[in-house]
């Protein structure tokens, strides 16, 4: 065809470009199941890529893509990852279909369920989601021939990991590679693993020798970008007669889909180390199965296993507190982590570093105004009207491993900072700007911040579990404290030595432990009767990410996070048909909220300061979207608790809160 | 099969040639190289492609280029004065209503259409007014406000 | 997402329109508003041969008072709708239906008469043109017949239009004295296509009783449904509360709605309730 340069299957890239890498988990068994650049002989899910067409422009490419023939000899489905392991294997040497599989065990949990006053088990179910960032991926890559240097800008959210991971497809040397992160559209995790597509990109621009282009349109971003959570649970708590938790038993069946991406057994470990939450377990079970599934791989999406944590374990302590006819706020205080118990280690074996989960608790109370709700619930319920009150707590794991940073103080008293840490939306150019202006005592505008080129930053792990102030932000304060020493080792300020020398250059490397952002939410809701429909009336949020350096951007990462966790609990739900087809494939049949839809929202931040950072920093991109399905889920089932409902899995949906009324002769 | 289009973008002609299935979105984008348009979705749902048609906010993803032959169109890089921030621009800045940025001049140029038709627009009437265009970062809230801020000063404004 | 290729055609006139819809041997689509045919070549699921753009067509671009009805021409975006004044004072149901077609940027592009061509069952306009007991006119190089709602709309997505077939006007005839109108309906988000909605025109006569009632659902099977059981219940009766609530029950009675059957049926009769109650309240007012 005119304008049709070539197209490149599998066996085209044979011996050009091996599958990703599959990252790994502490203690667990990770398959052998990279996702293959393009498919050879087997396709395991709908939407993997099985040949990519290069034209002059992207409808022409569209029209030789729809003259590729593809032969398929449908393979059974595998869609329920609790039942996975006794379905025909998606990978031969894939025993059971158990991509990722872990297991822990801490403490004397046989004893604690066998003293226990009550046992308390219920099964979940969290569907998979769409990250949606409104904008999708994409990448060009161009090669240069004669140096030999592959130069791929893509749509992600650092260069760190891309430059690792297509290293790794591309059987390429570091120093020929060149990963350029410009402006990105949103990612919310989505854009941390790099896509086989754009290594399919790059590897074709180096075959062909040609620069390339990839924009994914939003058909491809539902199809075969990863999407997030996805996870089935049975979880029991052991109580005793006054309320204390003496143990947790869990198994997590988690839907990873055909392949592992290089993050993809990332979230379901998260869950599991998190499952305890904010509370002082003594003892505790906790397993991960890891299924192979005819589905898009999971990955990390905002939250990346903590929602699921947060959402199961503080579940189970509302039908425990309902269990033992006590209140769910009597119950959680009865239980939580005590301010002088940090660092406090879990039994899982993460140690929370800092935290104040009653104050956060309470302050979130204060702020929605519980004793008129509780009044107003009373009223409601006396009309027969289904109104609920519910609170999720949460731990967010953020920080650890290590970030750089770089700072040129010009004569003139500019400030240049090179970060390896790198926005895609979360205003770096802002918050490190007032690290520095503060650090420094100089004016914020007269600080400038670059990112997002391999080749001209320093080096950095990547822009990923809320970790950029606590890491990066601190590599920036410890390289300006040495400048700010060198000055006072010369006897004058920094400015002046800067103007004398000719300007001043500082490096440094930050590395710590992890750090853990905490918080409580409080959701009030009203379930309709005649329709179903769940009103969200009242959300507060509470978040303790230690030091917040800039209120409003915070705030704004609160705002949307919390959105976007509303969104889970009304509207979002990746659903497949009984052959796995993805049947929400657009924003009409998967629906995002809109700012019609928004609820009155109230943030507050308690600052307990992390001992681990010099900032005293934690994490704040993800709480909302963590706590928000949770406290939400716990007000539907207090709002349906007097017509007999225990349990609804998300998202609430009118026809689902509908059914249950109805079978309650509601 | 091209032919000869001349639209008047930002009060300059532009000409180019065109497919009939060339989407006014990529005409904007490739063609004019105005790139500060941006496209979401390509169904009409997010409102990233959002820019104004004689005054009229319109999808530029479902609109055909040919269709824009002749006619004056107005996007984000046509709304600020030179230099400067347009009042809208400056609420959004102010109230931190952009993250990522990238849905933001679809709602710049829905807003703008909005309060020149609706200058002092009650709380519920902002937030339907903006259920046409999808913000995945924001929650919305920040916007709202920022209608809000940029509604008083434009009225203001217009007052003085 | 870029549509397949197809030839394009801009006529300035109306016959000239008609003439290349009358093409042999090709798949010809009329192009209005484009915001649900656009979509559609996006994602290939349409692949006309050849596009014939209404958009120049100057004769078609008109939406007036005409003595006792409304006229709507083929190029009347669903926009003008809602700022009419003659819209207002005489036919307020369709302003209000309009005001939930989609968002602005949507009614802005698209027309009146291309919604109703689209014939989708989750739409707002037709149902709500149906319960005004519109007429309308289409025209093709063979000749002119005009159509009833009944008789236009024959399943999802499918009209009694021959693909040479232009709907070129919608009539809407005036309301009766003490007459009030409403249309309710229910989406997951603003904007967003109906899970289930209503409208509703009630007509009293001098002494307070019902003299017609016409009610329309939204998304209630194949077409825009006139709720006849609904409407005779209602006729003659006064509409109070549990008069209304007895037509609403009536209006989804024997519905049948594929999956969710049940909750879409209640959530039917909740907007017909809805709206019923408020066309009365109007009616009186």
């Amino acid at each position: 065809m005119p304008g049709v340069a070539a197209v490149l299957t599998g066996a085209d890239l044979e011996g050009r470009a091996r599958p990703l890498p599959t990252g790994s988990v502490e203690d667990g068994v990770v398959a052998d199941a990279g996702h293959p650049v393009l498919a050879r002989g087997k396709v395991r899910y709908a939407g993997e890529p099985v040949a990519i067409v290069v034209a002059r422009s992207r409808a022409l490419a569209e029209d030789a893509a729809e003259l590729v023939e593809v032969e398929y000899d449908p393979l059974e489905p595998v869609l329920d990852p609790r039942t996975a392991g006794g379905a025909p294997l998606l990978h031969d040497h894939v025993p059971g279909n158990v991509l990722v599989s872990w297991a822990r065990t801490s403490g004397d949990v046989e004893g604690a369920f066998s003293r226990a006053d009550r046992v308390v088990a219920q099964s979940f179910h969290i569907p998979r989601l769409v990250a949606a960032p409104i904008e999708a991926r994409g990448a060009i890559a161009r090669h240069e021939v004669r140096e030999d240097v592959l130069t791929v800008w893509c749509s992600a959210q650092d260069p760190h990991r891309p430059l690792a991971q297509l290293g790794a497809a591309l059987d390429r040397d570091p120093d020929r590679l060149r990963v350029v992160v410009p402006d990105v559209g949103g990612a919310f995790g989505s854009k941390g693993a790099v896509g086989v597509e754009v290594a399919a990109v790059a590897a074709a621009a180096v075959e062909l020798g040609l620069p390339l282009r990839w924009t994914e349109d939003r058909a491809e971003n539902f199809l075969s970008a990863y999407q997030g959570r996805g996870l089935d649970a049975d979880v029991e708590l052991a109580l005793a007669v006054d309320g204390r938790i003496l143990g947790l038993r869990a198994v997590l069946y988690a839907d990873l889909g055909g392949y592992l991406y290089p993050t993809t057994a990332v979230a379901p470990h998260t869950t599991a180390m998190l499952l305890t939450g904010a509370y002082a377990i003594p003892a505790a079970a906790v397993q991960v199965i890891g299924a192979a599934t005819t589905k898009v791989p999971t990955g990390p999406y905002r939250g990346a296993g903590r929602p699921e944590a947060a959402f199961l374990v503080e579940r189970m302590v509302d039908l425990a507190a309902r269990d033992l006819g006590l209140e769910p706020v009597e119950l959680r205080r009865r239980n939580f982590v005590p301010p002088e118990a940090f660092p406090y280690e879990t039994p899982m074996g993460w140690t929370y570093d800092s935290g104040d989960f009653e104050r956060c608790l309470d302050t979130a109370l204060e702020l929605v105004g519980l004793d008129r709700w509780r009044a107003e619930r009373e009223r409601a319920r006396a009309e027969g009207r289904l109104v609920g009150i519910g609170i999720g707590m949460y731990i967010e794991r953020a920080g650890g491993l290590w970030e750089s940073a770089e700072a040129r103080l010009e004569p003139d008293g500019r400030l240049l900072v090179r970060t390896g840490s790198s926005p895609h939306g979360q205003g770096h150019e802002t918050t490190f700007a007032q690290i520095a202006a503060e650090e420094l005592g100089i004016d914020p505008a007269a600080v400038e911040v670059r990112w997002g080129d391999s080749l001209a930053g320093p080096a950095g792990v990547g822009t990923f579990a809320s970790r950029s102030v606590a890491m990066g932000g601190s590599a920036l304060v410890v390289a300006l404290r040495e400048l700010k020493e060198r000055a006072a080792g010369a006897g004058v300020g920094v400015l002046e030595l800067a103007a004398s020398e000719g300007g001043l250059e500082v490096s440094a490397r930050f590395g710590s432990g992890l750090v853990f952002a905490s918080g409580a939410y409080v959701a009030v809701v009203e379930v309709r009767r005649a329709t179903g429909r769940l009103e969200v009336l009242h959300l507060a949020a509470v978040d303790d990410s230690g030091r917040i350096v800039n209120p409003l951007l915070a705030e704004g990462q609160v705002l949307g996070a919390t959105v976007q966790g509303l969104g889970q609990c009304l509207v979002e739900e990746a659903v497949h048909d009984e052959e796995g087809q993805l049947t929400t494939a657009n924003f009409a049949d998967y629906s995002l909220l809109t700012a019609a839809e928004l609820p009155p929202i109230e943030s507050r931040f308690v600052e307990t300061l992390s001992p681990l950072n010099p900032l005293g920093a934690k994490g704040i991109g993800e709480g909302g979207a963590i706590a928000t399905p949770a406290a939400v889920a716990n007000a539907v089932a207090d709002a349906l608790a007097p017509i007999g409902v225990r349990h609804v899995d998300p998202p609430f949906t009118e026809p689902k809160l509908w059914r249950l009324l109805r079978e309650a002769g509601a | 099969m091209t032919s000869r289009i001349a639209v008047e973008l930002n009060g300059r002609l532009y000409e180019g040639d065109v497919e009939p299935r060339t989407l006014l979105s990529d005409f904007i984008r490739h063609g004019a190289g105005l790139t500060g348009t941006h496209v979401g979705c390509e169904h009409g749902v997010c409102g990233a492609c959002t820019v104004q048609l004689e005054g009229e906010p319109v999808r530029s993803c479902l609109m055909l280029a040919v269709q824009a032959d002749g006619r004056s169109l107005r996007t984000v890089e046509g709304l600020a004065p030179a230099g400067g921030l347009h009042p809208i621009q400056a609420a959004f800045q102010e109230r931190h209503a952009l993250q990522c940025g990238f849905c933001t001049p679809g709602f710049l140029l829905s807003i703008e259409a909005f309060l020149r038709e609706r200058p002092d627009p009650g709380a519920a009437e902002i937030r339907e007014a903006l259920a046409g265009n999808l913000c995945r970062c924001t929650g919305y809230r920040a916007i709202v406000e920022a209608v809000e801020l940029a509604a008083e000063r434009l009225r203001a404004g217009r007052g003085a | 997402m870029k549509p397949a290729p197809f030839a394009y055609d801009a006529p300035g006139t109306l016959a000239e329109a008609l003439a290349l819809l009358a093409a042999e041997g090709e798949d010809v689509k009329p192009l209005a508003g484009g915001q649900s045919l656009v979509p559609l070549l996006n994602f290939r699921l349409a692949r006309p041969d050849r596009l014939v753009d209404l958009n120049r067509v100057e004769e078609l671009a008109y939406l007036r008072r005409d003595g006792d009805v409304l006229r709507i021409g083929a190029l009347a975006r669903t926009r003008a709708l809602e700022r009419s004044p003659d819209v207002a004072a005489g036919w307020p149901l369709l302003a209000d239906a309009a005001r939930l077609v989609g968002h602005p940027q949507i009614r802005a592009r698209g027309t009146v008469c291309g919604s109703v061509a689209h014939a989708d069952p989750a739409a707002e306009l037709p149902a709500a043109l149906a319960a005004l007991d519109a007429r309308f006119h289409v025209r093709s190089a063979r000749g002119a017949r005009t159509l009833s709602s009944r008789e236009l709309f024959v399943s999802y997505f499918t009209t009694a239009l021959e693909p040479d077939e232009l709907l070129v006007e919608i009539e809407v005839p005036s309301l009766p004295p003490r007459t009030g109108a409403a249309f309710v309906e229910h989406a997951r988000t603003h904007g967003d296509f109906a899970l289930g909605g209503a409208a509703a025109v009630v007509s009293l006569d001098g002494s307070g009783l019902c003299e017609q009632a016409r009610l329309a659902l939204v998304a209630a099977g194949a077409v825009p449904l006139r709720a006849a059981d609904a409407e005779r219940l209602l006729a003659g009766s006064r509409p109070d509360a549990r008069a209304v609530e007895a037509a609403a029950d009536a209006a989804v009675r024997g519905l049948h709605l594929g999956g969710e059957d049940a909750w879409r049926r209640a959530l039917l009769r909740e907007t017909a309730r809805q709206a019923l109650e408020r066309a009365a309240a109007r009616s009186a007012a």
